[in-house]
């Protein structure tokens, strides 16, 4: 069930990332709804729900990216089982914690993007962090933050009862 | 009886009065106009005041029959007709928009004939699903007979090669990507290099022989050495020419013929040469060039 739910949402973010983000995009880059979707299950639902979706939704922007076919399945499944790591740690999940989370694996997820890309030399690998990098990461953690404050309740009563029911 | 008598002389006089009044207004038509006219003036002054009144107050009732109590239909009225002016706005949106993508077609139509390749034409129907790739995803896939390594253009000029299909729809890498390269031709001066993206968006020519005399302004086009793409189509005009001192090459900078950004309709190139006929002509004009000094 929760891997067709997973699916199912994986299928209305991946069309969304590619048709419609360009419109919200700065300085051209768009924030990766699939990371901040994929860490944001992984924070609050576990690594395994994490790694599920992020796996889900890397399959399917592989198949939409110029890409080879194995860098968004490793960046978003890695992503979210990190996420689902760093939330089992924490026993209050704040919009703060949040950002700095998403921050951190976002950085860590274009690192493997830039590495794919094999960049030719040191000033590329810098003109790459501060051109698409570091905005995307600020921009998939306000992305993030911002889902978060406006389904924390929802978020935080689901989290009380399941660990409630554990 | 005193009474009796006097309402009755009266009346006598009164009937004599109105006889003499006729027998003046027929026997004396001009002077008795006259005297009406004397005595119609004060009285119409006199009348006009409750006239006016009587108008105004008219114009009152008109004015609140029509602006309020008729007003309802009106208001409905305007309601509708803004509706139509709305209605018209999104028309005219839809028909400017129609005519617009019909001489889009137009264009390309006018581009599939002409060219001796065989293609299939494909709408752009979103952008790499990541910011790291420069990519957009065609409408058109396998079914269609596009498959990877195939070359994409536009009237204009080229736009990338495919490299990734599934049924329906397949990805595009942009000229400007750097993982991209396409063989390229100087049209001026007939030198060959690579056409390569660059992290700024733009693509560069580079493999341009020392000795080669490009300069800005300088055409680039396909050379038709890669089986993508047939020879002599639009890549970009050179901007900017380096030429390193202990360099083996030179390289320039590209600015593409094609608004990337832009992209709504494109041509798939399934085969760059429609028949063996077209190819053929094409090896005798190459080896013709070749004979030239």
């Amino acid at each position: 069930m929760k891997f067709l739910l997973y699916t199912l949402l994986a299928l209305v973010v991946v069309p969304l990332q590619t048709t419609l983000l360009h419109y919200v995009s700065i300085l051209g880059v768009r924030p990766d709804l699939g990371l901040v979707a994929a860490c944001l299950v992984g924070f609050l639902g576990g690594e395994l729900d994490g790694l599920i979706l992020g796996l889900i939704l890397g399959c399917f922007q592989d198949m939409l990216s110029a890409g080879d076919l194995w860098i968004n399945v490793v960046t978003k499944g890695g992503a979210g089982f990190l996420a689902g790591l760093a939330g089992r740690h924490m026993a209050h999940i704040t919009p703060a914690v949040l950002t700095v989370g998403l921050v951190i694996i976002s950085c860590l997820s274009s690192g493997v993007f830039l590495y794919a890309m094999n960049p030719a030399s040191i000033d590329e690998i810098w003109m790459g962090v501060r051109s698409t990098v570091l905005v995307q990461a600020g921009f998939d953690a306000a992305i993030g933050a911002g889902l978060y404050l406006v389904f924390r309740r929802r978020w935080s009563d689901d989290r009380m009862v399941t660990e409630g029911a554990l | 009886m005193a009474i009796s008598r006097s309402t009755y002389g009266t009346r006598r006089l009164a009937i004599v009065l109105f006889a003499l009044l006729l027998a003046a207004l027929f026997l004396l038509p001009s002077q008795s106009q006259g005297l009406l006219q004397y005595v119609g003036g004060p009285l119409g002054q006199i009348l006009s005041l409750p006239l006016a009144a009587f108008s105004s107050l008219d114009h009152g009732i008109s004015e609140t029959w029509d602006g309020y109590l008729a007003l309802q239909g009106v208001r409905e009225e305007n309601r509708q007709l803004r509706r139509d002016i709305e209605w018209l706005k999104g028309q005219n949106n839809q028909l400017r928009d129609s005519v617009t993508a019909t001489q889009r077609y137009e264009t390309l139509l006018n581009f599939k004939q002409q060219s001796s390749s065989r293609t299939v034409a494909a709408q752009v129907i979103g952008r790499d699903a990541t910011n790291w790739y420069r990519g957009v995803i065609l409408n058109k896939g396998e079914s269609d007979g596009v498959r990877p390594e195939m070359g994409v253009v536009t009237p204009a000029g080229v736009v990338g090669r495919i490299v990734k299909t599934n049924s329906t729809s397949s990805v595009v890498l942009l000229v400007t990507d750097p993982n991209n390269a396409i063989a390229g031709l100087v049209q001026r001066t007939r030198d060959e290099g690579i056409v390569e993206g660059t992290s700024h968006g733009r693509a560069r020519l580079k493999y341009i022989p020392l000795l080669s005399r490009v300069q800005p302004g300088d055409r680039v086009v396909t050379s038709g050495l890669t089986g993508a793409f047939p020879r002599g189509l639009a890549i970009g005009g050179l901007t900017q020419v380096e030429k390193s001192e202990g360099d083996l090459f030179q390289s320039a900078e590209i600015q593409p013929e094609v608004d990337l950004s832009k992209l709504d309709e494109v041509l798939v190139i399934t085969a760059p040469y429609e028949d063996a006929d077209a190819a053929q002509k094409l090896l005798q004009e190459i080896h013709g060039d070749r004979k030239k000094p």
